[in-house]
């Protein structure tokens, strides 16, 4: 009896010589991820500082300078320019040159002193609505912790009624990449990886040389395994490329064990490289594998939790989220690189990208029909 | 497995190799394959004719086990093209009308592929390899990568891989086009000696003079078989040679001028031109003589004048006619 995999030493030798033959294909296999993953990196930052920021101070007292000045210290604010009339002041803003106008209307100090309440008018521009918040927030507090300050000095109250005593984990220093660089990574991979597989057969089937297997006893097992292997390792080595990046450009510990990283990578590279060939077997030429290529990498980037948090979303893209292998490997890599989880504590997940890989890897084996039509 | 599928030449149980019943293949409407029915014998080379999209291609690749058959049966030495392709994998070989290879692999490369693909390995692959190499003289070019192998050589090529496993029988998808004739005559050559050596194979072409090498062939047209046989029976038949007629070979100068002059003269059934001469089918009763006299008159002075007998060509077109003829159009 043939043996199930007749035919796998073979397409594993063949892969390895194709994909490693030409040094051009390797540099573009391997050097756009890392470009990807610097830019994603960098780009993705919701650190939000030194907006610029219009100030209208019509008191003109020590106090409304020291407010602003209280506020610049915040380092959120940046003092962009000084308007004369309110209507200089919604210029500014109108035409991008200030996020946040700071209007202290005459008589502040004057009502702070009385003892009534001062107003002060911030104005935000709230197109994007992360920038919005951070500025709304920064703007609260700061009022918020001068209110105090009087109210306790007026009371003679030595302290506040309740008071947080904040500790931040895992990201004390609250920096963006941490959180978007372990996403970048999955997303980087998925890209890499599904093209190169979902291409393999479909080149095949273009030149003519499908033809050639199929006529000869190789079993869809060993086309299919043969196809993989070498990508797979190719997809480690990538991988391993990119937590180079990530702990030394980004200088993002890695909490967690290297085994529990590399396992988890091996099965979401596995359900890629499935999904890939699932894609091969179908489509019938080149343009059509990168379609339905794309097809899975645009949910991927909004529906993961790469970028905005899947908790939030109605239920049907959460939905969409949950059939993505993305999504769980994201889950993980925060979970390994900036908790330290270990693998047992992520069972379910490591299961689910399992049971992907194996899964999709099986129906692209039996879907393939070895006819050509 | 109850039938073990040999691997050598050696079928001497199975005389018919190819057989089709009734073979039919469509693509929605349109009707590629129309119950076609024929069988080879062993050892034979079978020369599988027919103009662009008449569905040669089809054909083999649904003995091939390649595409499923919408009707009608085939079998290859006892095995059946849809129901055992497995087994009918190690007996066949395919050379594919592009040569399909791997052009980024070397030629060394692509031979130790498909040997190993075949299942071959260690000094079992070494002594395969050696054998296709001397055999197809492939030595010089070896670590040369197949996409900058010259059509002929790519041809070589395609067919060691073909025969890695030594198949009994071959299947060719137009081994010539594209071929420079010294390339083209060796693979006949070659043919030949698989021949003698007991395999069989099945080769389309579109050159008349390669159907004349084969021992048998078969003519497709619109989907239908129009005829299957060995050439010389097929130029006995009637209907190429119709009673009261002749054919003549005329060799002179200005062969085109002197044909349309040819072809005013009653009694002149068919003419064409065939190089420096033309070839006529005239009645039987018409004299040499009227002929000088036609072409003298249109001012060609000296003509060579000899019976021949017909050419696979003929006997084509005469039965294309008379299938034409006989639907009506």
């Amino acid at each position: 009896m043939k043996s199930p995999f007749h035919g796998f030493n073979a397409i594993l030798y063949k892969e390895f010589i194709v994909v490693l033959r030409d040094p051009l294909t390797l540099f573009f296999m391997f050097f756009p991820p890392l470009i990807e993953m610097v830019a994603f990196g960098y780009a993705l930052d919701n650190d939000v500082k030194h907006m610029s920021t219009v100030v209208l101070d019509e008191d003109r007292t020590v106090e409304s300078r020291r407010l602003v000045e209280d506020l610049v210290n915040t380092q959120t604010f940046r003092v962009a320019g000084e308007a004369e009339s309110l209507s200089e002041m919604s210029a500014f803003m109108r035409q991008g040159k200030a996020y946040v106008a700071i209007q202290i209307p005459p008589g502040f100090t004057r009502e702070i002193h009385a003892g009534r309440t001062a107003r002060l008018q911030v104005l935000i521009d709230g197109s994007s609505s992360t920038i919005a918040l951070q500025a709304l927030n920064t703007a609260l507090t700061v009022t918020l912790r001068q209110s105090v300050a009087t109210l306790l000095q007026q009371t003679g109250r030595k302290s506040v009624p309740v008071e947080i005593r904040p500790q931040v984990l895992y990201n004390p220093a609250m920096r963006s990449p941490n959180f978007f660089v372990p996403g970048v990574i999955g997303v980087v991979l998925q890209i890499a990886t599904t093209f190169a597989t979902a291409m393999s057969i479909v080149r095949e089937r273009e030149r003519g040389t499908l033809e050639q297997l199929l006529v000869s006893p190789l079993s869809r097992w060993g086309l299919m395994l043969g196809k993989l292997t070498p990508y797979l390792v190719i997809g480690m080595t990538m991988a391993a490329g990119l937590f180079g990046v990530m702990r030394f450009v980004f200088d993002i510990p890695i909490a967690g064990s290297l085994t529990a990283l590399y396992t988890s990578t091996l099965l979401y590279v596995f359900a890629l490289l499935s999904l890939g060939l699932l894609i091969s077997t179908r489509a019938q030429n080149q343009i059509q594998a990168l379609q339905m290529s794309m097809m899975f990498i645009l949910p991927s980037v909004f529906f993961s939790g790469f970028i905005f948090p899947r908790e939030t979303m109605p239920w049907i893209f959460q939905a969409i989220g949950s059939c993505l292998p993305t999504t769980y490997f994201i889950e993980l890599m925060r979970a390994i690189i900036l908790r330290g989880a270990s693998l047992d504590e992520f069972g379910f997940h490591l299961m689910v990208l399992a049971a992907m890989g194996v899964g999709l890897f099986a129906l692209c084996a039996l879907r393939f029909r070895q006819k050509i039509a | 497995m109850t039938k073990e599928a040999p691997s050598t030449f050696a079928f001497a149980r199975c005389e018919v190799m190819i057989e089709c019943d009734k073979l039919t293949k469509r693509f929605g409407q349109f009707t590629a394959v129309d119950q076609v029915s024929f069988s080879v014998a062993r050892g034979s080379i079978f020369g599988f004719l027919g103009p662009n999209g008449s569905g040669k291609s089809t054909v083999i690749r649904m003995l091939c086990g390649l595409l499923q058959p919408t009707g009608g049966r085939a079998t290859i030495a006892g095995f059946d093209v849809v129901k055992e392709t497995e087994s009918i994998k190690s007996l066949i070989g395919y050379m594919s009308q592009k040569f399909s290879l791997y052009d980024e692999l070397t030629v060394s490369e692509n031979l130790n592929f498909y040997c190993r693909l075949y299942g071959l390995s260690g000094s079992v692959l070494a002594t395969r390899r050696a054998e296709l190499i001397s055999l197809t003289h492939l030595e010089p070019y070896l670590e040369r990568r197949a996409g900058l192998l010259s059509g002929g050589w790519r041809q070589r090529l395609a067919m060691a891989c073909s025969l890695v496993h030594k198949p009994g029988v071959l299947f060719l998808d137009e081994p010539t086009a594209g071929i420079d004739p010294v390339a083209r005559r060796e693979l006949w050559d070659l043919l030949f000696e698989f021949s003698g050596l007991g395999m069989t194979l099945f080769v389309t072409t579109h050159y008349m003079d390669e159907a004349e090498r084969c021992s048998h062939v078969g003519y497709i047209h619109l989907s239908k078989l129009v005829v299957c046989g060995v050439p010389d029976e097929l130029k006995a038949l009637p209907v190429v040679n119709p009673p009261g007629t002749k054919r003549l070979d005329v060799t002179c100068d200005r062969v085109t001028t002197g044909l349309q002059a040819i072809r005013r003269l009653p009694g002149v059934r068919n003419a064409t031109v065939f190089g420096q001469s033309m070839h006529l089918l005239v009645e039987q009763t018409m004299s040499e003589e009227t002929i000088r006299t036609e072409l003298a008159r249109a001012g060609i002075p000296r003509a060579d004048i000899h019976p021949i007998g017909p050419s696979l060509e003929d006997v084509f077109v005469a039965l294309t006619q008379q299938r034409a003829n006989g639907t009506g159009k």
